[in-house]
């Protein structure tokens, strides 16, 4: 975009006006890592910069298995839905990206349809078929429904990166001699992955902050998640919120995920944005 | 998009007119699509089918002795239900006014950030962060640090202004859930107009200056039209999402204090976890899949606008 010539006194107002913005995002999440670090006495202690630093709340989860197991249980479940997800949104999206065939919008139609399915309507059956099939409080109970819900995101993201791939290079590939599987893995698998690593980052996150599945189809740390595990946090008394622990627990659950969006943050704009405006 | 159509054309087994192919090629075609269609059909309409059973059923999980057929009576309680209704109402005005003050907001600050500045993209990376967030832990947060009538940051904060020990999630629950909705979807709806404005010709900004147009004029003709799409995606992905949003609901006020706060999700989690009412409660879930999907034909019908499928389904 064309820079816009400021006078000094406009860039002042826009530096301000910048500087409010910051505060409005950034307060609370600087307000999380502060409580975090502050003693059980220095909660109540409203100034940001903690007057006594400990690594008390974070010996406290990393210690127990109560919070232990579930960010294991987060990043397995987590990762190995992402995968079974991206594999089938890849084959699909490179049919919708690709090929053309009658019936093609039905089909994108309706798999969009379930990503607004109210996923709250359907957790008492699936309750009920998990325990009978005894996938209730296990892994993979939480895996399907996860997979189920992340295709349609991965399907709408990357038929928007494959749309851009310049699919005459294969072509052009297999004229030079090279093998159809070598014409994928050399020409068109390095210009798929950026697409698909983004897109396992989207799919990623929605599991890695999926809430009410979580909440309804775990009953043990076996396999209750991140998200679960920290609204079971409890104090000293039913009445006392443990705010430090509480605290230190958000901050590692989310640091993962800010690490993963500082490197990929423009390729995950432009994966939810190219699909639905590049016309 | 005509583009992309060329130069897939040419690809072997790929032609322009679907007719030209046989029937078995054809299903060739779709076989990629099939293991994403299969998954999601059995894993999210079979459930769906038995909760379609369940709705005609009076089936009550702390009743023993099993569910019997009832024929409509779940509708007729659902309708004529004010409770159902009222959290219809409220799931609405949460999704809309979370949705909508966000994307005012959002495009205020991608405004903003559409300039040249020092340190640009730092800050971009600093507005983004409550997005990444996880939402659970966002909305534990802001219940009790942020909001507590008593140590929270934000009472502290207000009293110079004359705000003292104000319990918001007692005497303004509804609004303060919208606000944690609102702080943690404006970063979203930024970064896509951001990156709608960033995508837009320097040459016709430039033609509009030299022509002598006002800064809210060019805004208004070029600006806006240009960033409707950004917008209608960005609104779109916000309503699916918050729409169906439980966490910020059952952590920060548990649907409470009496209904204040119960949308649409909650009170069907309610009905099933508190009421023991699984018929009842899959009666509401069908109704509310109705309504949705009512919703969704009209978003999608922007999907399709965008995505072009008139011409994809040739």
């Amino acid at each position: 975009m064309a820079a816009v010539t400021t006078t000094p006194r406009q860039k002042a107002g826009w530096g301000t006006a910048n500087f409010v913005v910051i505060a409005l995002a950034m307060i609370p999440v600087l307000w999380l890592a502060s409580l975090s670090f502050k003693t059980p006495a220095a909660v109540l202690d409203p100034s940001l910069i903690p007057s006594q630093w400990t690594l008390g709340n974070y010996s406290q989860i990393l210690k127990t298995s109560q919070f232990i197991r579930p960010l294991i249980n987060s990043i397995g479940i987590g990762l190995i839905a992402t995968l079974i997800a991206v594999l089938f949104a890849s084959m699909a999206a490179y049919a919708v990206a690709r090929l053309r065939f009658p019936g093609k919008g039905v089909l994108i139609g309706m798999s969009l349809l379930i990503a607004m399915f109210p996923a709250i309507a359907l957790v008492t059956p699936m309750f009920n078929i998990e325990r009978s099939l005894g996938l209730f409080n296990t892994w993979p109970g939480l895996i399907i429904p996860y997979v189920a819900f992340g295709l349609p995101l991965g399907i709408y993201t990357l038929s928007a990166f494959f749309r851009e791939i310049p699919w005459e290079l294969e072509k052009a590939a297999k004229v030079d001699g090279a093998t159809p599987f070598q014409a994928f893995t050399k020409v068109i698998a390095p210009l798929a992955a950026p697409g698909m690593v983004t897109t396992a980052i989207l799919v990623f996150m929605f599991c890695w902050n999926e809430f009410l599945f979580a909440i309804s189809f775990t009953s043990t740390i076996a396999s209750r998640t991140a998200p679960a595990s920290i609204a079971y946090f409890s104090g000293s008394s039913q009445f006392t919120v443990p705010t430090g622990p509480i605290a230190a627990a958000a901050v590692v659950i989310t640091i993962p995920i800010i690490i993963f969006v500082v490197f990929f943050q423009r390729r995950i704009v432009a994966g939810l944005t190219s699909g639905a405006v590049k016309g | 998009m005509a583009v992309v159509e060329g130069v897939a054309a040419p690809a072997p087994k790929v032609r322009l007119r679907p007719r030209g192919v046989s029937r078995r090629e054809q299903w060739q075609r779709r076989l990629p699509l099939l293991p994403a269609l299969i998954y999601i059909i059995v894993v999210t309409q079979i459930p769906f089918v038995v909760t379609l059973w369940y709705s005609f059923q009076n089936y009550f999980f702390d009743i023993p002795g099993g569910a019997h057929f009832t024929g409509l009576s779940n509708y007729t309680t659902v309708f004529t239900n004010a409770a159902f209704r009222a959290s219809l109402v409220r799931s609405v005005v949460m999704t809309a006014s979370s949705v909508i003050v966000a994307m005012i907001l959002g495009m205020a600050f991608a405004l903003l950030l559409d300039r040249k500045f020092l340190g640009r993209g730092v800050v971009r990376t600093l507005i983004i962060t409550p997005f990444l967030v996880m939402p659970a832990a966002a909305a534990l947060v802001w219940a009790g640090p942020m909001l507590d009538p008593n140590f929270g940051l934000l009472n502290y904060l207000l009293t110079p202004f004359g705000v003292h020990h104000v319990a918001w999630l007692s005497t303004h629950a509804l609004g303060s859930v919208i606000v944690v909705m609102i702080w943690q979807w404006t970063p979203f709806m930024t970064l896509i107009v951001l990156a709608g404005l960033q995508g837009q010709p320097a040459d016709t900004l430039e033609a509009a200056k030299v022509d002598g147009a006002g800064a809210l004029a060019t805004f208004r003709e070029l600006t806006l039209p240009h960033l409707r799409p950004y917008i209608e995606l960005g609104i779109l992905l916000g309503s699916i999402y918050l729409v169906n949003a439980f966490d910020a609901v059952r952590l920060m006020t548990n649907g409470g204090p009496g209904t204040a706060t119960t949308n649409l999700p909650f009170y069907l989690y309610q009905q099933v976890n508190y009421a023991f009412d699984v018929g009842g409660a899959a009666a509401a879930g069908v109704v509310t899949v109705i309504l949705t999907i009512i919703v969704a034909t009209f978003a999608l019908r922007m999907f399709a606008r965008v995505f072009q499928f008139d011409e994809a389904a040739g």
